[in-house]
C-alpha cells in the first residue's frame, strides 16, 4: 500500500448511459464505455421454482450472452465473477423466496468488456430500484511490456500487455469487492494497479450520481 | 458519502441528521433507508426526502411493486381457491383476497366475482415473509369505492407515474376532469383502470396520463389543453 496517487491525473474512456433502455423489463440500462457496449436487464423480485427458492435471501441468477451467442465457458467465467459482485451489493435479506435475473448483451467489444458489464449492470440495478449495500464501480488496468500501469487499456494495448487487471470497489469505503487478473506482475505492480484503479473509481462513482440527478428532479 | 435532505442520494450513502434527530426524538424511516449499527444507510438511487415530523424516504424510480400495508392496488383475479380468490397485482407472488371480504358477503351470499375480473382493493397484510393479503371493505365493513372495476381499461406504467398524478398539488386530473368526463382508478402498484364515454377518449386519457411521465405541472397544463382541442376535432 501507500502508493501516494493524484486523482486529477486520470482519464477514463468517455461513458454514455441510457435508462430503461427495454420497456418491459423492470429495471434495464445500456452503458458504452469508449468503444464498447453493453445492455443490462434486472427483473425482479420473481415468482421462481420450489427447489430454487431460499428462505432467508432471493436466488440470483446472471445470465451473460455474447455478440455471437454461442455460449462458452469464458462467458461462465464471466457469469461467476458478476454474480459474485451483485450478491454482496443486492440486500436480497428484503426479498426472500424469490428470484432476481439479471441478463447481460454484449453488443460491442473493444477492450474492457467485462469492467462495462459490472458498471451496467450496477446501473440496471439502480434503475430497477432493488435495495442495495452499496454501488459498485470496476476498473481495468493493463501492465505493459515495461511494466507501466495503462488504465482502461485499448484493445491493442491490452492484447500486447504482459498482464490485465481488473478491480471492482464499493462506494461505502472503496474496499476492494472483485479481483481478477491474468498474466504476470510484480508485488508492487499489483499494488500500484490497485490504488491507482481505486482513485479512478471515483469518476465511476461520480458518474452514476449525475445520472441519477439528471432524471430525479422530474419524477 | 454523506448525504443530507433533498440531495440525490445513492445506495451505501449514510446521513448523519436522521441518526443525530433519531437520539433525541422517534423518527420514521420510510422505504430506501436501512439502519445499521453505525448510521442509516441509503439502499435506493433517488432523493432524500423528510416530511416533519420526522418522517424520512427515499423517492426512487421503480417499476416492480412491492406490497406494502395499506396501500390500494389493482389486481386482476387470477384463481377462484376454496374461500379466497389468488389476485395478480405485479408483485413476486399472488395475493390472496378473501370471498368474506366484500360489503354484504356472507358464507351463503358470495360475491359475483369470476377469473379474469379486475378489482380495486386495499392492502390488509403485507410482509416479506407472507402471501399479502387483500380486503375489498374498510374497517366499518363498507365497500367505499373499492371492489370489482367493470369495463374501462387497465394498462401500466411506473410507481413513480402513480403517486405523481396522485399528488394533489399535481395539475394532470385537475386539467383533465374539465375538458371531457371519465372515471379513474390508480392502484399503487403501477395499474391505472380508466374509463371515458367513447374509445377515443379512453386512448386519449391514456396518453396523456402516460405522457405526462417526465414533465413539468406546465407542461402538463399545455399538453391536457393540447389534447382536448385534438379532441375537439378542432385540430386533425
Amino acid at each position: 500500500m501507500g502508493v501516494e496517487v493524484d486523482t486529477k491525473e486520470f482519464k477514463l474512456k468517455p461513458m454514455k448511459c441510457e435508462f430503461n433502455f427495454l420497456s418491459k423489463s423492470d429495471g434495464s440500462a445500456i452503458l458504452s464505455q469508449g468503444e464498447t457496449v453493453t445492455l443490462v436487464s434486472v427483473n425482479g423480485p420473481l415468482d421462481i421454482k420450489m427447489q430454487s427458492q431460499s428462505i432467508e435471501k432471493s436466488t440470483l441468477e446472471v445470465l451473460f450472452c455474447t455478440k455471437g451467442g454461442k455460449p462458452s465457458v469464458a462467458d461462465r467465467y464471466k457469469e461467476s465473477i458478476i454474480k459474485q459482485t451483485c450478491e454482496t451489493a443486492i440486500l436480497g435479506s428484503l426479498y426472500p423466496r424469490s428470484g432476481i435475473t439479471v441478463t447481460i448483451q454484449e453488443l460491442e467489444d473493444y477492450g474492457g468488456l467485462l469492467s462495462c458489464a459490472l458498471n451496467c449492470t450496477c446501473l440496471a440495478l439502480l434503475n430497477s430500484g432493488l435495495a442495495m449495500r452499496f454501488v459498485f464501480a470496476a476498473v481495468s488496468c493493463a501492465v505493459d511490456e515495461l511494466g507501466n500501469i495503462v488504465l482502461e487499456p485499448t484493445q491493442e494495448q491490452a492484447t500486447s500487455a504482459r498482464a490485465l487487471l481488473n478491480f471492482v470497489f464499493e462506494s461505502r469505503n472503496k474496499n476492494l469487492l472483485t479481483g481478477f487478473s491474468e498474466g504476470s506482475y510484480s508485488e508492487s505492480a499489483y499494488e500500484e494497479a490497485l490504488e491507482r484503479c481505486r482513485a479512478a473509481s471515483d469518476l465511476v462513482f461520480t458518474f452514476y450520481r449525475d445520472i441519477i440527478s439528471k432524471y430525479s428532479n422530474v419524477i | 458519502m454523506k448525504a443530507s435532505v433533498g440531495d440525490v442520494v445513492l445506495p451505501g450513502d449514510y446521513c448523519e441528521e436522521i441518526s443525530a434527530v433519531g437520539e433525541k426524538a422517534k423518527v420514521i424511516i420510510g422505504p430506501g433507508l436501512q439502519k445499521e449499527i453505525d448510521h442509516v444507510y441509503v439502499t435506493k438511487a433517488g432523493i432524500l426526502k423528510k416530511r416533519n415530523p420526522n418522517t424520512y424516504w427515499v423517492d426512487n424510480y421503480q417499476k416492480r411493486y412491492i406490497p406494502a400495508r395499506g396501500e390500494n392496488v389493482i389486481g386482476v383475479v387470477v384463481q377462484k381457491a376454496g374461500d379466497i380468490f389468488r389476485v395478480d397485482v405485479g408483485s413476486s407472488i399472488t395475493a390472496a383476497l378473501s370471498y368474506l371480504s366484500f360489503e354484504g358477503a356472507t358464507k351463503k351470499n358470495k360475491p359475483d366475482v369470476q377469473i379474469g375480473d379486475v378489482v380495486y382493493a386495499k392492502m390488509l397484510v403485507a410482509s416479506k415473509d407472507m402471501e399479502p393479503e387483500l380486503v375489498c371493505v374498510d374497517s366499518h365493513g363498507k365497500k367505499g369505492r373499492m371492489g370489482v372495476l367493470s369495463d374501462g381499461f387497465v394498462f401500466k406504467c411506473s410507481l413513480n407515474l402513480i403517486r405523481k398524478i396522485l399528488n394533489p398539488n399535481c395539475p394532470l386530473l385537475e386539467s383533465l376532469k374539465n375538458e371531457w368526463p371519465f372515471e379513474l382508478a390508480a392502484g399503487m402498484n403501477g395499474r391505472i383502470w380508466i374509463k371515458a364515454n367513447t374509445m377515443r377518449e379512453t386512448i386519449a386519457l391514456g396518453n396523456a396520463i402516460l405522457g405526462a411521465e417526465y414533465l413539468s405541472d406546465e407542461e402538463i397544463k399545455s399538453m391536457c389543453t393540447n389534447i382536448a382541442t385534438i379532441l375537439a376535432g378542432h385540430v386533425s
